[in-house]
């Protein structure tokens, strides 16, 4: 296995404990990242970032985000979250990880130029590798 | 002399014979010169003739003088004209008598006035040049032809001119006339046959005439001796019987051909005539007809007699003029429909003599007639009755007239509709394009349109119709009105409107469907993905502890994915249409029963209920369904209701038209509309921080008030409140 520079900062954002659990157990198991937020919805999310921005502290490298959430969904934080104003200009990696195999979903995704990739539920370690890959 | 026999001689002689002495004085006389000469004397013996006859003329005077020298004098007419102007003729024979001695003893005068023989005379000269009377005569022993001077003139030839028999016969005109006299010259001269014919001559002129040439031939010991005749002018009359023969065989033509028959009817008398063109219309022989007006009479048809005789009678009365019709009966029972028209000629004290009229055969043009009000009679029942609505209408769009069906389809009374126009009741977005198609119907552009175009009902509803309008015109091209066909739709109209509706819900029903085909791969993939997950890392976990959490997130999660396999049953139910029956279920029961079956939550929440619900109201609905959707109402209230304030619940309800209205209101947290308005009712869809939200109540709600035919809808503020209105159809 190539040896990959570690992530610093992480934020998934779900509303599924279970899958909160599974996700730091795995980004645990291959040396993911130092840092990871969670946020179980796109509202919570939003307004944890902002705080971020205001303290002025940087914001996550990766990002893991949910579909289906309460209050507010995935499409709705995207929607919002680059209305965010980012002082420092870094790009912020995005990954949608759901569950659902809708092709309409798939296709919605692919016009978020903002997002890097899908990544679909169960997540693998090999999935983490792949974007640590990337993010190289 | 021995004059006494003599005198009784003379006395009774039939001519008017007297003898004077040379002194003129009358010594005898007949009884008859007495009469004819004595101007009125009773006896003129020994009386001078001169005396007698005072206007005796000089020359007459002069003569009996030559007459007394022993001279005879005999004149067959001599012309007298009298001091009063008076003519005479007189015809004498005068011879001197002598005395034994030779000497002239006086006159014997044998007289006699022909002044009547004469004048007749000089009017048949007068005649026979006013009449243009010549004659002429062919002496066949001699060759000669003789030409009078009027048959000079006729001819046109100078009147030395003397013709022979040919050149006579070459002034006829050449073809029939010379060929006609040719053969009746000659057969005259082979045995005297006479003739009297009319032929035309050329005149020297070179003038057509026609003459009247009448010749006859004298034949003895079968020879012909002479021929000779008259020739008269005729040509005037004959041009115009000719030109009347013209016309009247024109109008014998034309009546022929028109059918048209003439009678003449002789009221004194009662003669009738018909020319042949009444016998055929009557189909009367010409041998049956018995000339009198009894023969038409029998002919008229029994039910017209009394009529058409009324007729007659004002006609000869001069109160009406005969212009009638009626039918006749022919012998082989055909049945004729006859127009008549006469004139009557009447004396100078207007009593009537004759009438004179036309009979022409109407049958054809009455059973068209017939024909014509019988397709009439039709098309009005048609019209009438025809179950499209049908109407006539004006160039000026007003209804002429209008049917049963349209005053139903529209509502109104056929008085009343016929007050309007069509204008009046169009619906004004469809006027425009009726009112352009209508103009190209008058601009003769088009024959016809149709279109769909919606009325008002008298009572302000619309009424949808497929609308053909005709243009028709009248006998003299220009367009008369308009006949349009209103076929009301309305009925379809709803008809495809509910088709369409339940194409929406179907076409929902199948979007719906799809979503939650995914819903359910996505619900149930997150769980599967959860529990292998787990069990992976249980597979590699060996800490004791971290195993016991780990199947303590299994459990966790296999109770998840159970309870979403619940859920999803029961959205299979309701979308499944269940089939259960709908039953009138009493609402204010169905409220009272959740809201009692919730009496722990509601008093742990403190919250205050009203139900205004009349407590006879029942829906036709689905009693497990009902109670699910309160239910529903009711747990979202108290789930989402607001920490700030004590929770109030307003349920009421009321019967508009055919339709349940329920009102269900609380003073919860709200939701934002604007946000989340269009996701509410969609299945995992959830709008608030709460733990138990599970984003699948609403959904299950709507469909089962969906099933049961209602509608839900949505009123919310967020901080204020949310009303949930359903609405439930009776029918």
């Amino acid at each position: 296995m190539m040896e990959l520079k570690k992530i610093q900062s992480t934020c998934i954002i779900d509303d599924d404990p279970i899958f909160i659990y599974g996700t730091r157990r795995i980004m645990k198991e291959v040396d993911f990242c130092d840092n990871i937020l969670v946020f179980n919805n796109g509202q919570d999310a939003i307004e944890g970032l902002k705080e971020l921005i205001d303290k002025g502290e940087d914001l996550p490298e990766v990002l893991f985000l949910d579909l289906n959430m309460p209050i507010m969904n995935g499409w709705e934080f995207l929607e919002d979250f680059v209305k965010i104003p980012n002082p420092d200009g870094k790009k912020v990696i995005i990954y949608i990880i759901s569950s659902s195999v809708d092709p309409r979903d798939l296709e919605r995704i692919r016009n978020y130029k903002m997002v890097n990739n899908y990544i679909l539920k169960p997540l693998s370690p090999q999935d983490l590798e792949n974007v640590l890959q990337d993010v190289a | 002399m021995e004059t006494l026999p003599l005198n009784f001689l003379i006395k009774d002689s039939p001519a008017s014979i007297a003898i004077v002495d040379p002194n003129m004085h009358f010594i005898s006389h007949s009884k008859t010169w007495l009469n004819e000469f004595a101007n009125g004397h009773s006896s003129i013996i020994g009386q001078s003739y001169y005396d007698v006859i005072p206007d005796t003329p000089k020359e007459l005077k002069r003569i009996h003088k030559e007459c007394l020298e022993g001279k005879p004098n005999v004149n067959t007419g001599y012309k007298l004209i009298h001091s009063n102007g008076a003519v005479q003729w007189l015809k004498w024979k005068i011879n001197a008598w002598r005395e034994e001695d030779e000497t002239v003893g006086g006159l014997i005068i044998v007289q006699e006035d022909i002044t009547e023989e004469k004048r007749s005379q000089e009017l048949l000269m007068k005649a026979k040049s006013v009449a243009r009377i010549g004659g002429w005569e062919m002496d066949m022993v001699a060759n000669k032809l003789y030409w009078t001077q009027v048959t000079r003139e006729i001819h046109e030839v100078p009147t030395d001119y003397v013709p022979n028999l040919e050149e006579g016969i070459n002034f006829y005109k050449q073809g029939k006339s010379r060929d006609t006299i040719t053969l009746l010259v000659s057969r005259a001269m082979k045995d005297g046959t006479p003739w009297d014919t009319e032929l035309q001559i050329v005149t020297a002129k070179g003038r057509e005439l026609w003459v009247r040439a009448k010749g006859e031939a004298e034949v003895i010991n079968g020879k012909c001796i002479r021929i000779y005749g008259t020739f008269q002018d005729i040509d005037e009359s004959k041009r115009t019987a000719l030109e009347y023969q013209k016309v009247s065989d024109r109008l014998a033509i034309a009546t022929s051909a028109a059918k048209i028959g003439i009678w003449d009817y002789n009221v004194v008398d009662n003669i009738l005539v018909w020319d042949d063109n009444m016998y055929d219309l009557y189909g009367v022989a010409q041998k049956d007809f018995i000339g009198a007006f009894e023969a038409w009479e029998a002919c008229v048809h029994p039910d017209d007699k009394e009529k058409s005789l009324k007729e007659l009678d004002m006609a000869l009365a001069g109160t009406k003029e005969f212009n009638t019709e009626f039918r006749v009966v022919l012998s082989d029972g055909e049945i004729k429909h006859i127009k008549a028209k006469s004139t009557v000629k009447r004396d100078e004290e207007g009593n009537p003599l004759r009438m004179i009229g036309a009979n022409w055969d109407i049958t054809k043009l009455k059973n068209t007639q017939l024909e014509l009000l019988r397709s009439q009679e039709s098309f009005e029942g048609a019209f009438e009755n025809s179950a499209v609505g049908m109407a006539i209408v004006g160039l000026d769009g007003k209804w002429i007239q209008v049917n049963k069906s349209l005053c139903k389809s529209l509502g109104y009374r056929k008085s009343e509709l016929l007050k309007l126009t069509f204008q009046d009741i169009t619906h004004p977005d469809d006027l425009d394009i009726d009112l352009k198609l209508l103009r190209k119907l008058i601009d003769g552009k088009r024959k016809s349109y149709q279109i769909e175009k919606r009325y008002f009902h008298k009572n302000g509803s619309i009424v949808s119709a497929v609308l053909t309008v005709t243009a028709v015109k009248n006998i003299k091209g220009a367009l008369s009105h308009f006949i349009s066909q209103v076929v009301d739709i309305s009925s379809r109209i709803e008809v495809q409107d509910k088709l369409t509706k339940l194409l929406d819900i179907t076409s929902e029903q199948n979007d719906s469907l799809l979503n939650f085909a995914h819903i359910v791969s996505h619900n149930l993939r997150s769980h599967s993905s959860n529990l292998s997950m787990l069990a992976g890392f249980l597979n590699k976990e060996e800490n004791e502890e971290e195993q016991r959490n780990l199947i303590g997130m299994l459990l966790d999660a296999s109770e998840s994915l159970n309870e979403t396999v619940l859920h999803l049953n029961d959205v299979v139910q309701v979308k499944a249409g269940t089939l259960e029956e709908m039953i009138p279920v009493n609402l204010f029961k169905t409220i009272k029963d959740v809201k009692k079956n919730l009496g722990v939550l509601l008093r742990e929440k403190k919250a205050r209920c009203s139900i205004d619900v009349p407590t006879t109201l029942d829906i036709i609905g689905i009693p497990a369904y009902l109670d699910s959707i309160f239910l529903n109402l009711f747990t979202n209230s108290i789930k989402y209701s607001s920490p700030e304030r004590t929770l109030i619940l307003k349920i009421s309800a009321s019967k508009i038209d055919d339709t349940i209205q329920v009102s269900f209101s609380d003073n919860g947290l709200g939701i934002d509309l604007d946000k989340h308005g269009d996701k509410l009712f969609g299945m995992y869809k959830t709008f608030h921080k709460h733990k138990d939200a599970k984003g699948i109540g609403l959904f299950i709600t709507k469909n089962q008030i969906e099933a049961m035919n209602g509608r839900i809808e949505v009123e919310s503020k967020v901080g204020i409140g949310t009303t949930f209105k359903i609405f439930f159809q009776i029918n």
